[in-house]
């Protein structure tokens, strides 16, 4: 049987996959909901495996399961951990009530579009028999180049854009501090 | 057992989905916000793929724009955690509450 219709492989692995990621959003501990969401990522790689797209699920593991947690952990850093996180506050709680509502609808008509009776599943499959990162990098520099480059342009703009709003807050601060 | 079909990679990412959207709508903490985000984006990715692996014949453009994603994932947490930074240096809280003269 092949790895991804294997039930051994998919259970136990989407059960933790959801279990850490309810665990992530329910501890009090910032540290303790960042540490379940680096395995919730890593499950996420793993299944990516699973379905075949081998160089997806290194890009997940790398930027999501390592980079990203860095990087929230070095916030987390900034802040006070010894103050609680105070989930149950009532304000806003009609707004919450009316969220709460539309995300119960939204899985439901969710659950309407992708259930047997509204989508076929009778389709041929086309399970990993190609050399997939061969096929991948010569979409992503024939096909999707533009698309490519303006990702790359995004982040060179959010990199200076950043810096340069540093840059302003510090130059105002100044100013304040001479008017002072 | 029952072999695994494309309806349940579909559920498992609904459900993760889900999971991101409660966890934006309770938390109170900007770091269990920015997860709770990262849950729905890697929920669309799984979405894509599986998209990709079962219907796709062959093409992979499922793949690609899950690549995009991740991409537009990292610029979005920059720029999130760059106003955080600047809002934790005013307010000192965490607290979304606090936030509201953005």
């Amino acid at each position: 049987m092949n790895g991804i219709f294997n039930p051994i492989v998919f259970y136990p692995s989407a059960v933790l996959m959801i279990l850490f990621a309810v665990l992530a959003i329910k501890f009090k501990n910032i540290f303790y909901s960042l540490l379940s969401a680096i395995v919730v990522f890593f499950l996420a790689g793993f299944l990516f495996y699973v379905l075949g797209a081998e160089y997806n699920a290194v890009i997940q593991i790398a930027i999501y399961g390592v980079a990203v947690p860095v990087i929230l952990g070095l916030a987390v850093m900034f802040t006070d951990l010894k103050k609680e996180d105070k989930t149950t506050s009532n304000k806003n709680s009609f707004y919450k009530i009316l969220l709460l509502i539309f995300s119960i609808i939204f899985v439901f008509s969710l659950l309407f579009v992708i259930s047997p009776y509204t989508f076929d599943y009778n389709f041929s499959n086309s399970v990993n028999s190609y050399d997939v990162i061969s096929i991948f990098g010569e979409k992503l520099f024939k096909k999707y180049v533009l698309a490519f480059e303006f990702v790359s342009i995004l982040l060179t703009m959010i990199i200076v854009g950043l810096i340069l709003i540093k840059k302003d807050s510090k130059d105002f601060e100044s100013e304040e501090l001479c008017k002072k | 057992m029952q072999e695994i079909t494309m309806l349940h990679y579909l559920f498992i990412s609904m459900i993760l989905f889900v999971i991101g959207i409660l966890g934006i709508i309770f938390s109170k903490h900007v770091i269990k916000v920015l997860i709770s985000i990262e849950f729905i984006l890697t929920a669309v990715n799984l979405n894509f793929i599986t998209f990709a692996t079962f219907l796709d014949n062959a093409n992979f453009e499922g793949y690609i724009l899950s690549l995009f994603y991740v991409a537009i994932g990292a610029v979005e947490l920059a720029v999130a955690l760059y106003i955080f930074y600047l809002m934790y240096d005013k307010k000192k809280s965490e607290n979304l509450d606090k936030y509201g003269d953005l």
